[in-house]
């Protein structure tokens, strides 16, 4: 299994908050030593190698996670709390995997 | 029956066409276990329109706890009015206990306002979805234009489809105004929400709403202390050649 991440740099130059956040979390459970490779998509440059991955796979957020199987097959996790429950076999709590989805998904909050 | 991506879009461009009233019914037509989110506020033209459709529909709603009074007798007028059952969904008492014993009540205006939402709307609403295959939003393009202008009338709803059942999402009123929907509203004498009275535009919960001024915008009532940022989850590549 091949593990890639991709974080993101913001169109001002300055790093994207969430990936901050999901880089502090995979540290502090000890997680990131399962992390393969880490690209980066900087807005500024469309030909970054993050941009082109979030292209090829058509993933419009970041940041995001590509697991690559044995066999080839590719799973995109957008969800960073599915991501480390699926892949990491890590137990989340509920009220980290709702926020993320309300962060994800702003809208949710105007229900 | 689950639709793949091109299916959805397909749909979405047939129905964009057309109106609520026909989105809503192709929605009923297509999916028995469905149900209409109803917020307490003017998204209620869609429990009138289903109701004249003259077929069976369901709808819930999200009880916070923290809705104001006349929320909540807007809630029982609307569930007496159409005769219909409201389902109510509740947050997790043991999410709230934590959350309120260990921050107070008002922890959102110190913090942000994720939090209490989450546990309060997302957890509820997550539940209550993974037991249906499709449902009914009433948002609308022009309520937020950052973040609501590309709203599809139908779509495959990412956020809470599970491997094992696929969620689809209505917004029928995604491409009426504010101004269609209450011209609806009174054409059709649709009962409403008091508080619309009261200068209150989009309705929430009470602490995190409030009235607005005219011509200030209706997202300008909601967590109006925290500082308005752009969504920064998305990837935007700058168009170079306009740099």
């Amino acid at each position: 299994m091949k593990i890639t991440l991709v974080k993101k740099i913001l169109a001002d130059g300055s790093p994207c908050k969430k990936c901050g956040e999901v880089f502090n979390r995979l540290e502090e459970s000890g997680h990131m030593d399962r992390i393969d490779e880490i690209l980066v998509a900087d807005e500024r440059d469309p030909t970054s190698a993050g941009m082109l991955l979030a292209a090829e796979l058509q993933v419009d957020r970041a940041p995001f996670f590509v697991v690559e199987q044995d066999d080839g097959s590719q799973q995109v996790y957008t969800v960073y709390f599915k991501f480390v429950k699926e892949v990491l076999d890590q137990i989340t709590e509920e009220k980290d995997e709702l926020k993320e989805i309300l962060h994800n998904n702003p809208d949710l909050d105007f229900l | 029956m689950s639709l793949t991506q091109a299916d959805a879009q397909a749909w979405n461009q047939e129905l964009a066409v057309q109106s609520p009233q026909d989105i809503l019914a192709a929605a009923l037509d297509k999916y028995d276990n469905l149900a209409i989110s109803f917020s307490g506020a003017e998204d209620v033209v869609l429990v009138d329109m289903a109701a004249k459709l003259n077929r069976p529909f369901r709808v819930f709603t999200l009880d916070t706890g923290r809705l104001h009074p006349e929320t909540y007798r807007f809630l029982e007028k609307v569930r007496e009015h159409y005769g219909i059952m409201l389902e109510a969904t509740f947050p997790d008492m043991a999410q709230v206990e934590a959350m309120v014993n260990q921050k107070g009540l008002f922890s959102f205006y110190q913090e942000d306002h994720k939090e209490c939402c989450a546990i309060r709307k997302v957890g509820p609403l997550r539940r209550k979805l993974s037991t249906l295959n499709a449902w009914v939003t009433g948002q609308r393009k022009d309520q937020s234009p950052g973040t609501r202008v590309d709203i599809p009338v139908v779509q495959i709803d990412a956020a809470f489809s599970t491997d094992s059942n696929q969620l689809i999402k209505f917004n029928p009123l995604a491409n009426w105004s504010s101004a269609q929907v209450w011209e609806y509203i009174r054409r059709n004498q649709v009962p409403y929400n008091e508080l619309h009275e009261k200068g209150f535009v989009s309705i929430g919960c009470e602490p995190c709403t409030r009235p607005v001024l005219p011509n200030q915008h209706e997202r300008e009532g909601r967590w109006w202390w925290e500082e308005a940022t752009a969504k920064e989850c998305g990837l935007h590549a700058i168009n170079v050649e306009n740099k």
